[in-house]
């Protein structure tokens, strides 16, 4: 229903595109007219077109004023409602990810190294000309893969980043039965329904340059190499209106040295390949289990076993994603279609439900002895990845660079395509949804209101699952694991995930939704209501065997680990007053304040804080404003939860596992604790409302002391296609290094 | 064989030096010429090259093509242009009339700021910091980037007014201060995602915002007009798709970098203070501190520092010399803490004292 307001549909699409269409030009001749001074002030005035103080009333959603020129959706997407075509929701089956290759090291040519690959080659000259290294990653020892011979990697994974194309080796890693019936020979089109046009080369910029998006398979134990080539446009304006061709890549929350981070300003240019090293390693491996005694600390051998690893078997982590981080572009970069997820496979998390030897949970996930896969089945296991879009008259993506309050989409898209719908066996199913989106936040329930499980925040297993009829918000970046049984409906039912958080703006919620509310189509939201349908076809062949253990990964108690230095960010645009003056506020830029210093703006030759390597600390993370909303992620290790508020109690029961992004809630505060070890370099931390994080709150800090190679303050690399060069940190809080 | 690689150079250079619209209808081409003088390259051994396939007279490794995706490009219409930017007239400092589009932004790369010359919030610092990258800069400054500042303040700032603030602050050429009609200017900052909205809260009202834009290219990049102009510098440099520049200055070697070493007064002075003052330096559009902690009362000082604006209301005498004989250039008002400022006045005698000492051996000697 709710899409009758926004969307087009049927046979009235046509007239409503032209209407929309027409709205615009209109606006723009007005704004031009007025500009000109073509027509006066006051003709406006009596026309009704504007007000008495120059603000153009909102007729049929004209309105030129409301955030940029574009915009006549009360949704500022910056645009006209996206035009649908006609196209139904529902009526495409969701594609599931599309799974990267897993190839020998051997297969990357040339072979990885530790330091970065600094062969020369020629620069095209609209890049300036020259030669340059083939690989954009920092040279030297100090952004040299970090224990890479101790871990060496044993999985070769090439990707390109490049312009949407027709993809003809898409690898669902299920049987078209678990794909909605999706045969994955028939060659998959870059659009976001079959009745919706191509994306073209310089609109959507995705992993290998097609869909779905990509899905990344790795296991603790089996570090993996993953190469990412360049393959974008050589010049900065072939970028079809948003987007850089510059890219740095994030493996979100990875647990690894900082080279291998996508740190925002270590980014590579096109025709250049930057090597990531993920090691997949438990956090703690160099001080806790540091024999690999414990068969919880472990991934999955090929036979069914385990390999054990060192580590502490309670930061083991599940559901990873990653996405571009280019300095002030990771928005653009990441709603262009820079963005895949990343599945981890321990002893514990077999993604294999019927091996029961002690240590697997047996979540769902599909049977070893079906498949003949001892892990990593996906049968039952689902990636889910929500973000809203918006695009043109063409159809084409589109994105509004002048709203600085954060970008909203009016078109709901799971796994990169709109509103589609799942069909699903008679059992119990995970998924694992990430927010992909600029700046909306989701509130995720069943149409019917039954009750869903929460396994994972943020991809770490819960101590203990918890059930819920509503999930909590969900801010952009993280990620909920869940469980749905569906052997309570019968074949042939329908059920729908909804979205219940309704938006005014990219600033935050403005308020959350009851499940009648949000299905009845009233909230002026189109991106509020049902947005995947699923479609309950059959029983299961083999009965449902997974389980959801009441207890799943305790934390680790650090309550003998003193607390060696705590630390306050304020983000937003904090008040701060003065003695002489106490009414004045100060409303400064986007920024960070660190431990009540100056409101500073991004800038990452800025160290801001510097823990001592092998020690815990306590951060609170404070929004300096009640008027937004934060989700705070910061880089390395994923984190405890203390308190909310300052109250331990006002944490949730399904925050109370390890998290890796707080969202702050307007005027509230997250107390976490963090501990820094194992690896070094430079980290980040940061608003993911990507939006506020490109306009500046981000900020950086370095592991302190680590010894060997990785000192601090480490120098600021600075690339260049020619080769990257590096300069002393601008600038060092004075209370960075305690 | 050597001078190839230094032409290859040079032609890379000399088409970043060009000015940017010359550059994006051509580059095409250009890239293309470049791409068909190199056809097989040694990758370790630039200068060994062959019109054939072949290997490396040097190290024997195969020579490889150069990328040919450059070919055929043209930059397409960026939705960022004309249908977007309103083309409103604006006045220059010199009075001379421009439109918001044609003149000022067609073809460009733009680094725009918003002020008025009567604030005593963050703008002084803005201009100074804006006029800190200038000098960076160079003469690249009206030629192939662009500073605006435009007034939201148009009634009072009368091309006249921006004239004689341009001055003050010493502003080289290349940097226009706009002003012009209240809705037009509204609509720039709108359209510039720049409005804010009236905050009764918020005397000043306005975020200093620097916005980089590479017009043709249809790239912009907002960030804040308080940031280290030597990083502001790279990032616009970064916006330009200029990145020969990045490699200026830089530190050459991945080697560790000094530890750097601040007491809290050392760093509010080189985050607030020295892009107006120096200390021992020489006046620059504020007075040499050198010995302010002599010749002022820290009692005074200190007040000043915290709310200088109050003591020009109050028309404190020392207070308005100043203000006179700097042109009226108003301190800014930075929201220091008393013990800020505290942490200031002592950093500033330590300074003087230094430098004394220095002065007072250099007689003995």
């Amino acid at each position: 229903m709710s899409d009758r307001r926004f969307f087009l549909s049927g046979k009235t699409s046509k007239a409503r595109l032209r209407e929309a269409e027409q709205a615009r030009n209109n606006r723009l001749e007005i704004v031009k007219a007025c500009s000109h001074k073509q027509v006066s002030r006051r003709e406006l005035i009596k026309w009704g077109i504007i007000s008495g103080t120059g603000l153009l009333f909102p007729i049929n959603g004209l309105s030129p004023f409301v955030r940029s020129a574009f915009a006549d959706s009360n949704i500022p997407t910056g645009a006209p409602p996206s035009p649908l075509f006609g196209v139904q929701p529902f009526t495409q089956p969701m594609p599931r990810f599309d799974v990267l290759p897993r190839d020998p090291v051997s297969s990357l040519d040339p072979f990885p190294t530790a330091e970065a690959n600094t062969t020369q080659q020629p620069v095209p000259a609209a890049l300036g000309g020259g030669f340059g290294p083939i690989e954009g990653r920092p040279p030297g020892p100090i952004w040299a893969h970090q224990q890479f011979n101790l871990l060496p990697p044993q999985v070769g994974v090439s990707v390109t980043q490049e312009g949407a194309k027709v993809n003809t080796v898409y690898n669902p890693g299920v049987a078209s039965q678990h794909n909605s019936g999706i045969n994955p020979a028939t060659p998959f089109p870059p659009r976001f329904h079959p009745n919706l046009p191509d994306q073209t080369l310089l609109k959507f910029w995705t992993f290998n340059g097609t869909l779905p998006p990509k899905l990344l398979i790795g296991r603790y134990g089996e570090p993996i190499l993953l190469r990412h080539h360049n393959r974008l446009p050589i010049f900065q304006s072939q970028n079809g209106g948003f987007g850089i061709h510059t890219i740095t890549t994030h493996e979100h929350n990875g647990h690894h040295g900082a080279e291998n981070d996508g740190f925002t300003g270590a980014f590579f240019f096109p025709n250049q390949f930057y090597d990531y090293h993920y090691p997949i390693v438990l956090a703690g491996r160099d001080t806790i289990n540091t024999n690999a005694t414990d068969a919880r600390a472990s991934g999955p051998a090929d036979n069914g076993g385990l390999n054990k690893v060192p580590g502490d078997w309670r930061e083991t982590m599940s559901t990873h994603w990653f996405h571009d981080h280019m300095f002030s572009f990771t928005a653009q970069n990441v709603y262009k279609g820079n963005a895949g997820m990343f599945n981890i496979y321990s002893g514990l998390d077999r993604g294999a439900e019927d091996i029961n030897d002690g240590v697997n949970l047996r979540l769902p996930s599909g049977r070893a002895s079906v498949t003949g896969k001892s892990w990593g089945n996906l049968d039952y296991d689902v990636n889910l990845m929500l973000a809203d879009k918006a695009w043109d008259r063409d159809g084409q993506l589109l994105f509004d660079l002048f709203n600085f309050d954060g970008f909203l989409g009016d078109v709901m898209t799971v796994n990169l395509v709109f509103k589609p719908f799942m069909e699903v066996e008679r059992r119990k199913y995970r998924f694992r949804i990430l927010n992909a989106s600029v700046s909306r936040f989701f509130k995720i329930a069943l149409s019917d209101g039954s009750p869903m499980i929460q396994i994972a925040n943020d991809g770490n297993l819960l101590p203990h699952p918890v059930t819920l009829t509503q999930l909590d918000e969900q801010g952009i970046a993280e990620r909920y694991d869940i469980v749905i049984d569906f052997s309570r409906y019968s074949i042939g039912q329908k059920v729908w995930m909804v979205n219940l958080s309704e938006h005014k703006d990219g600033k935050l919620v403005h308020k959350n939704l009851s499940i009648a509310e949000a299905i009845s189509g009233n909230s002026d939201d189109p991106a509020v209501g049902k947005f995947l349908e699923f479609r309950i076809a059959r029983d299961p062949a083999q009965p449902d065997i997974s389980q959801v253990p009441s207890t799943l990964i305790p934390n680790p108690d650090l309550s003998n680990i003193p607390v060696a230095q705590e630390r306050i960010f304020e983000f937003g645009r904090g008040a701060k007053q003065t003695t002489f003056d106490p009414v004045s506020s100060f409303f400064g830029p986007w920024g960070v304040k660190t431990d009540g210093g100056d409101m500073l703006a991004a800038d990452f030759g800025r160290i801001s804080a510097a823990p001592r390597f092998g020690t815990r600390e306590v951060w609170t993370l404070r929004n300096g404003g009640a008027g937004w909303d934060h989700p705070i992620h910061i880089h390395f290790e994923e984190g405890q939860t203390l308190a909310r508020n300052g109250s331990a109690t006002q944490v949730p029961p399904w925050e109370r596992g390890r998290k890796d992004v707080w969202r702050l809630l307007p005027g509230g505060s997250v107390t976490i604790t963090l501990q820094f070890r194992d690896f070094g370099g430079m980290f980040m931390e940061h608003c993911h409302n990507t939006v506020h994080e490109d306009n500046a709150m981000l900020l950086r800090w370095e592991i302190n002391g680590a010894g060997g190679a990785h000192l601090n303050p480490l120098p600021t690399p600075i690339p260049t296609p020619q080769g990257v060069n590096f300069m002393d940190p601008t600038d060092i809080l004075p209370t960075a290094f305690p | 064989m050597e001078s190839r690689l230094v032409k290859a150079c040079l032609l890379g250079v000399l088409i970043v030096c060009l000015p940017w619209h010359s550059l994006s209808q051509s580059s095409g081409k250009d890239a293309t010429a470049a791409q068909s003088e190199a056809e097989y390259v040694c990758p370790m051994h630039p200068d060994e090259k062959s019109k054939a396939e072949g290997t490396c007279s040097k190290c024997g490794m195969a020579l490889k093509q150069p990328s040919r995706q450059g070919k055929s490009e043209v930059a397409p219409t960026s939705r960022w242009g004309p249908d977007y930017f309103p083309n409103v007239t604006l006045t220059t400092q010199d009075g001379k009339k421009v439109r918001f589009y044609d003149d000022l932004l067609k073809g460009k790369v733009v680094a725009i700021t918003m002020i008025y010359t009567n604030c005593v919030d963050n703008c002084p610092l803005e201009t100074a910091r804006m006029l800190q990258m200038q000098k960076m800069l160079g003469d690249r400054v009206g030629k192939d980037i662009f500073f605006y500042s435009i007034s939201i303040d148009p009634r009072r700032d009368t091309p006249e007014v921006l004239k004689s603030y341009a001055e003050k602050y010493k502003a080289g050429p290349g940097w226009l201060f706009l002003t012009g009609d209240e809705k037009d200017i509204e609509l720039i900052s709108r359209k510039l995602g720049l409005y804010s909205e009236p905050d009764p809260n918020d005397r000043d009202g306005h975020l200093p915002t620097l916005l980089l834009g590479n017009v043709p290219a249809g790239v912009w990049m907002r960030n804040s007009a308080l940031d280290n102009p030597s990083f502001l510098t790279i990032k616009l440099n970064q916006v330009l798709g200029n990145y020969s520049d990045q490699r200026k200055g830089a530190v050459k070697s991945p080697s560790v970098a000094a530890r750097l070493e601040f007491t809290k007064g050392q760093y509010l002075f080189a985050t607030r203070c020295v892009a107006c003052h120096t200390i021992g330096g020489g006046d620059h559009i504020g007075p040499d501190l050198a010995g302010v902690t002599r010749l002022r009362e820290r009692r005074w000082l200190t007040r000043f520092i915290m709310t200088p604006e109050k003591m020009i209301e109050e028309k404190d005498p020392i207070a308005m010399a100043l203000f006179k004989k700097y042109k009226e250039v108003r301190m800014p008002y930075l929201r220091l803490t008393q013990s800020d400022v505290a942490s200031l006045i002592d950093y500033m005698e330590a300074q003087t004292a230094a430098l004394r000492a220095k002065e007072d051996g250099g007689t003995t000697k």
